[in-house]
């Protein structure tokens, strides 16, 4: 019997899959029979006076203590009674709060779906960028390949990336803004404050076909399909077009997902305040790392499985250039980038009732210009003249630095930040291309990877405590001995929190390339994931698509052959 | 056995590559002259300074080749010199890059449309 796995690998697969299976299949059905929350696809039972809090967050519904030990249980005790009387005298007011909560989560739910539509359109952004910045004979090859992760990536993530990552979100890291979304309970791996993997909603049915739900659900894809786009930037120009979707089923099914769990779902990551006493767990806002760190070092590791384009390298190692074919594209689609990330970065609240919304809009744009200018002057003293793609690296470079700690850090931070993302994009820029030899058309690598883990370490070093009061459940009434002290770093006087920083930041990047390289260095032995030789030279618009994206150039004639003939 | 037709040398072929920022003023000068057509080609070229060398994200790239824009006229031998001189007169600025001008001579002209040949066709 133990010697199955190796006598019988494929029967030992049969049946761990077999197992894993019956677990998902099983669980709505015990969710059917036990007391569960019900999911509400309609909308109608979410948001009620429990969900009315004032600006202080305090809510109006006063809670029953039940933990008879705590010091303060007679003072709550007391409030609970006073607030039971009172809404027995007054029930129109009770009748309100109902009303008030409804419209709370509303307003939250408008403000995180017009926020996600706005990351949405981001992916325009990056297809334009990433068109402009390669060469003309691959310009339909780019555009095709930004369009398709789009596709490829969200079903993925629709039928397991969101179970696998929000599937136990109500467990430790319920939405409240959107109604709590309280179906989503259970982990597939792990449990309690050592979740690994979710395990409720798959195919988006059941427990996740719930308004709440959906509603993070569409928000979530979104920073889900970021990730996905980000590969392009370091693949394109050789990657055949079917290693090119399973690369995006890869990251919308598992490798997102699960570090997106581990983080954001409740997972053992954003736990580690409550079970190691490591300040308030990882933190990490809008992604610096989820998103654009996993992006970044997922792109390292396929650039590295599929080699630098022909012609990149001379004999003696020395790099080529392939300039922008397009740099009206690169600035373009660079704006439209920054607009978006005017939905990533305040839309990541997930409502517009929680008001920080302005400090992450502003410090979001002085990050992104700090980083620009720092692009703009590093390279005009290192090559004399300031180069069009590396001030709008620089730029993006800011605002992926700054994803992580745009909440909880002053503005002034957010220019340190920026200045600090520009100067290493660019040196990441230099070090890839001459150091290490990685051939990386886009940048992505330096400007989400390098940048990304940065901005996750920042949160460590910049965050001055004047919000996330209770993040990740640690510090809900006090933290270092002050009421109402939220995430902090190191400069304002939490050392645990940089540690816990870098090394979730340090875990993300070895996470993202590690699994990647494991994965797709089986997939290139199996079938390489290069074109061939010919058609890299020639361009993968034709014979990848059948489509040159200039026709003119390639047309002798402006009408086809022949198609006049009768006129 | 039909004698060889000899044509008699009275056309010649002018094809002038210019700076494309002086296209306007050549073919200004050349209408003047009295010059009825002109082909334009679009092209890339070098001379006996070759290009320069220009940064791409720090990597260093020699542009060989200069964009520039290649004239040809078909001149009757009398119009020769005047066309030459609007050619020479109104493309030069004096830097390197300014181009060359080739006469060469041509065997025969036909019009399209009328089936003219020789210098008619012109």
């Amino acid at each position: 019997m133990r010697n199955i796995p190796h006598t019988h690998p494929r029967l030992f697969l049969k049946i761990v899959v077999a197992i894993l299976l019956v677990r998902v299949a099983i669980g709505p059905l015990v969710v059917a029979f036990a007391d569960e929350p019900q999911p509400d696809p309609a909308g109608i039972a979410t948001g009620d006076k429990g969900a009315t809090l004032d600006a202080g967050g305090n809510p109006f519904v006063v809670a029953q203590p039940t933990d008879k030990t705590a010091p303060d249980f007679a003072k709550n005790k007391k409030a609970f009674d006073e607030f039971q009387a009172q809404a027995a005298k007054e029930p129109l007011a009770m009748k309100l709060a109902d009303n008030v909560g409804h419209l709370r989560i509303a307003t939250n739910f408008s403000w995180t779906l017009l926020t996600g539509y706005l990351v949405l359109f981001m992916q325009a952004g990056f297809a334009l960028l990433t068109c402009g910045l390669v060469r003309k004979k691959n310009a339909a090859h780019l555009m095709m390949l930004n369009f398709a992760a789009y596709v490829f990536a969200f079903l993925a993530y629709y039928v397991c990336g969101f179970a696998f990552q929000y599937g136990g979100a109500a467990i430790n890291a319920a939405p409240t803004n959107l109604g709590g979304t309280p179906t989503l309970s259970h982990f597939l791996l792990g449990s309690g404050l050592w979740g690994f993997l979710g395990g409720k909603g798959f195919f988006l049915s059941g427990p996740a076909y719930d308004a709440g739900s959906l509603c993070l659900t569409l928000f979530e894809v979104v920073f889900m399909e970021t990730a996905g786009y980000i590969i392009v930037g370091a693949i394109c120009e050789r990657i055949d077009f079917w290693a090119f979707l399973l690369c995006e089923l890869f990251m919308g099914a598992i490798l997102y997902p699960m570090f997106g769990c581990w983080v954001w779902g409740g997972g053992w990551l954003s736990q580690l305040g409550s079970t190691l006493h490591l300040g308030h767990g990882y933190v990490d806002f809008a992604g610096s790392t989820v998103v654009h760190g996993v992006g970044g070092f997922c792109a390292m590791a396929l650039a590295i499985i599929l080699g630098p384009r022909l012609g990149k390298y001379g004999p003696d190692g020395k790099p080529r250039a392939f300039p922008a074919h397009n740099l009206a594209f690169v600035v373009i689609g660079t704006f439209i980038l920054l607009f978006g990330w005017m939905g990533f970065n305040p839309g990541s609240t997930l409502g517009s009732t929680d008001l920080r919304i302005s400090v992450i809009a502003v410090n979001t744009n002085l990050a992104a210009v700090a980083g620009s200018a720092a692009g703009m002057f590093l390279w005009y003293f290192l090559f004399g003249k300031p180069d069009v793609t590396m001030a709008c690296n620089g730029m993006l470079a800011g605002l992926v630095a700054i994803t992580a700690p745009c909440a909880f850090v002053s503005p002034s931070s957010a220019v340190l930040i920026g200045l600090m993302a520009g100067v290493l994009v660019c040196l990441g820029v230099l070090f890839n291309e001459r150091v290490i030899k990685v051939d990386d058309p886009c940048g992505a690598i330096s400007v989400h990877g390098y940048c990304g883990w940065l901005g996750a370490v920042c949160v460590g070093i910049f965050a001055d405590g004047t919000y996330g009061a209770g993040w990740n459940g640690i510090g809900v009434t006090s933290y270092l001995g002050k009421a109402g002290q939220g995430v902090t770093g190191l400069l304002y006087g939490d050392y645990t929190q940089f540690f816990t920083q870098v090394g979730g930041a340090t875990l993300m990047a070895v996470y993202a390339f590690g699994f990647t390289y494991v994965v797709f260095s089986l997939v290139n032995a199996i079938r390489s994931m290069r074109v061939s030789r010919e058609v890299e030279l020639e361009g993968l618009d034709v014979p990848e698509f059948g489509l040159p994206a200039y026709p003119e150039d390639e047309l002798v004639a402006a009408e086809p052959a022949g198609s006049l003939a009768r006129a | 056995m039909p004698e060889k037709r000899r044509l008699p040398n009275d056309m010649k072929r002018i094809d002038a590559v210019i700076r494309p920022s002086k296209l306007d003023e050549v073919k200004e000068s050349l209408t003047a002259a009295g010059v009825t057509g002109l082909t334009v080609f679009e092209v890339k070229g070098f001379g006996r300074q070759k290009g320069h060398t220009e940064m791409y994200r720090g990597t260093e790239y020699t542009v060989d080749f200069q964009p520039k824009v290649l004239i040809s006229v078909l001149v009757d031998d009398d119009l020769l010199e005047a066309a030459v001189k609007a050619i020479t007169e109104s493309a030069r600025t004096g830097r390197i890059g300014d181009g060359k001008v080739f006469v060469s001579s041509v065997e025969d002209i036909i019009r399209i449309r009328t089936n003219e040949r020789g210098r008619d066709a012109i």
